[in-house]
């Protein structure tokens, strides 16, 4: 019944995303043009730039929500996301290294090398938690901050250093969906796929998990192996997500403390759940983004950014009484 | 007794020896650069004397930068020391609470306004006690649970940080360079005029700090001890709170928010010379102020890349630091609840 809900405000989001913009457009009009039926200027924005536009939101949201869900899971922390835990800063250095070094200048270019940055990162967030085989949550938050910390000031420092490569990057890393063509989707979608898929299988025993180690452990849940194949998925998801759109905050955040209430506290209905709000809360975003400052835009990076503090802030209050 | 004996006399070898450090370096950024000159001419040069020429180099472009470093390190480190012993915990530093943040916000929005850069200090004050104030406007209650205000902190640090950024990409490429140099924490083209509105207004509050930090032990003791000695402790808190937030917020008016001086410093000198007491203090300004010059000798003469930001370094120093310091510990530096 929520699902079907969700499913419905999603729906709508996605028709706003293609309706609102600089230009608005009837939607009987938006209607025409995806049956084809349409022609003109109006339809040629519809099915050129705000078709694409609105599919890499909804993939990207949903892998955004669930690498979330599951990263929260997996880290027995209500705080964790692909952005604390250093994925998004080790995709941004990676994608600088490539703009400085490599001389890049298109999205589809970038997608690999932010994967692998974004990979790198999460090992090394992982490699420093891992102690004796085991892994201390607390730890890789921490981790992960001092982690982002480093890689940002390397990226600013390479920044500073070619003047070129700042042109080229700094609008990358404000994270957006505008100017993307479904072809940067298509390299990265097998991955989402299996981090979809692993991220399902493993949610049953995330619910062992936030029992504690101990406990899922006399349950007969393979604690290392769960967090492994979850961390898996968590970069699978995050590094895709990032790039195809740059580091986009607080969606994984956000998303499952928006379903939480909803759906309660059982991952088999949180991670689901999350596939689902990740992408209203990132075209929601996008369209407010689009909105503000018409004509020109804000990049949705930067609207997350904005909107996600306040909500960190409330949850904090929340978190630690 | 005798160990709090052999650890009052570390403490102070340990001074002397860093302040030695201190004379040796400041000698050294003094004299070296595109134009070279013995240790002594650098000297002579400061008060100016000497060849015209080392005099103009010294006093114009090295003596301002070299005495920014050394200003910011110690005010960073000291405003991080007292930070962490008020929450006693090792993570609230003013980078992480958002203080330092909110510093090269006000800082950017200067820039961005095209105001006189001889501003900045106080466009970084406003923009620290902005971030301190949405701090407290989230986190207060009538005692402040300390991993409430660093989770909070992030947040705060995170929306200023969305806010700078926005203006990073809207800028024109100089604006955008200069601004992100500000945010990384840099030392170039510091003048007198910063130097002396920055380094006054950090001295003073350093002194207010060393002032003030007997407050801080009584603190220690408990909030109903301090009461019975006569201390109202939150009044003491909210004062010590309010030094660190304009230390920090001005340190980053001079240097941008440098990475992790303010957070690994403390933690340095607690592992050299043990709990604090006001040696240590001097310690933590000391330690800061080399640490900061030490970097920029780096960025200066060591780096085959010219023109890179002070911050990243010691980013690049600090961070594997503090990893080692959280593998050794079992666990991280723990958490303690207030």
């Amino acid at each position: 019944m929520l699902l079907a809900l969700g499913i419905g405000v999603l729906v709508l989001c996605s028709a706003l995303s293609l309706a609102l913009g600089s230009r608005p457009i009837p939607l009987a009009t938006v209607l025409d043009a995806l049956s084809g039926s349409g022609h003109g200027s109006d339809a040629d924005v519809v099915t050129g730039l705000r078709v694409p536009r609105t599919v890499i939101g909804l993939v990207i949201g949903a892998a955004l929500g669930a690498a979330g869900a599951v990263a929260q899971g997996v880290t027995r922390n209500p705080l964790a996301s692909p952005t604390t835990l250093g994925i998004n800063a080790g995709a941004g250095l990676a994608v600088v290294t490539a703009i400085f070094a490599l001389h890049l200048t298109q999205p589809l270019q970038y997608v690999w090398f932010a994967v692998l940055g974004a990979a790198a990162a999460a090992v090394l967030a992982y490699a420093m938690a891992r102690r004796s085989g085991d892994l201390d949550p607390v730890r890789l938050a921490l981790g992960g901050t001092v982690l982002t910390a480093v890689l940002t000031s390397w990226t600013s420092a390479l920044m500073l250093a070619s003047r070129r490569t700042l042109d080229e990057a700094r609008f990358w890393l404000a994270g957006s969906l505008s100017g993307r063509s479904l072809e940067v989707l298509t390299p990265v979608l097998p991955l989402i796929a299996v981090g979809v898929v692993l991220a399902l299988l493993v949610s049953p025993a995330l619910n062992a998990l936030a029992l504690g180690d101990e406990a899922a452990q006399s349950l007969g849940v393979p604690v290392v192996r769960i967090r492994l194949l979850g961390g898996l998925a968590v970069v699978l998801l995050a590094a895709s997500a990032v790039a195809v759109a740059g580091p986009i905050a607080f969606i994984g955040l956000a998303a499952p403390h928006l379903v939480r209430p909803l759906l309660g506290n059982d991952h088999r209905w949180l991670v689901p759940g999350c596939l689902v709000a990740g992408p209203i809360l990132l075209l929601a975003a996008d369209v407010l983004g689009r909105l503000v400052t018409r004509p020109s835009e804000i990049e949705v990076g930067i609207v997350t950014a904005f909107l996600g503090a306040p909500l960190l802030a409330v949850l904090a209050r929340k978190v630690a009484r | 007794m005798n160990a709090v004996h052999t650890r009052r006399r570390r403490t102070l070898l340990l001074c002397a020896a860093l302040a030695a450090g201190l004379v040796l370096l400041t000698g050294l950024a003094l004299s070296t650069g595109q134009v070279e000159m013995p240790f002594t001419d650098a000297l002579r040069a400061l008060v100016g004397l000497g060849d015209a020429g080392d005099v103009l180099v010294v006093q114009e472009f090295r003596a301002p930068r070299v005495i920014s470093a050394l200003i910011a390190g110690a005010g960073l480190a000291v405003a991080g020391s007292v930070l962490q012993r008020l929450f006693r915990n090792p993570l609230a530093s003013p980078d992480v609470i958002g203080v330092t943040g909110g510093a090269s916000f006000g800082a950017v929005v200067l820039l961005a306004t095209g105001a006189s850069q001889a501003l900045i200090p106080l466009a970084a004050l406003g923009g620290g006690v902005l971030a301190a104030a949405l701090l407290g406007g989230f986190a207060w209650r009538s005692r402040m649970a300390v991993s409430r205000l660093v989770l909070v902190g992030l947040a705060v640090q995170a929306g200023l940080a969305a806010a700078v950024n926005l203006m990073i990409v809207r800028f024109p490429a100089e604006l955008a360079t200069s601004a992100l140099q500000w945010t990384t924490g840099s030392l170039y083209g510091r003048t007198w005029t910063e130097v002396r509105v920055g380094g006054t207004a950090i001295a003073l509050t350093v002194a207010a700090v060393f002032l003030l930090h007997r407050q801080v032990s009584v603190l220690d003791l408990g909030d109903d001890s301090a009461g019975g000695l006569g201390l109202d402790p939150n009044r003491a808190r909210l004062g010590l709170l309010l030094l660190a937030v304009v230390l920090a917020s001005l340190a980053a008016g001079l240097t941008g928010p440098v990475a992790f001086v303010a957070l690994a410093v403390p933690h340095l000198v607690r592992f050299l010379a043990g709990p604090p007491t006001p040696a240590t203090l001097a310690l933590t300004a000391l330690t800061g102020a080399v640490l900061l010059l030490g970097a920029d000798h780096v960025v200066l003469h060591l780096l085959p890349v010219h023109g890179l930001p002070v911050g990243a370094v010691t980013a690049t120093l600090g961070a594997p630091w503090l990893l080692v310091l959280m593998i050794r510990r079992s666990g991280l530096p723990q958490r303690r609840e207030s």
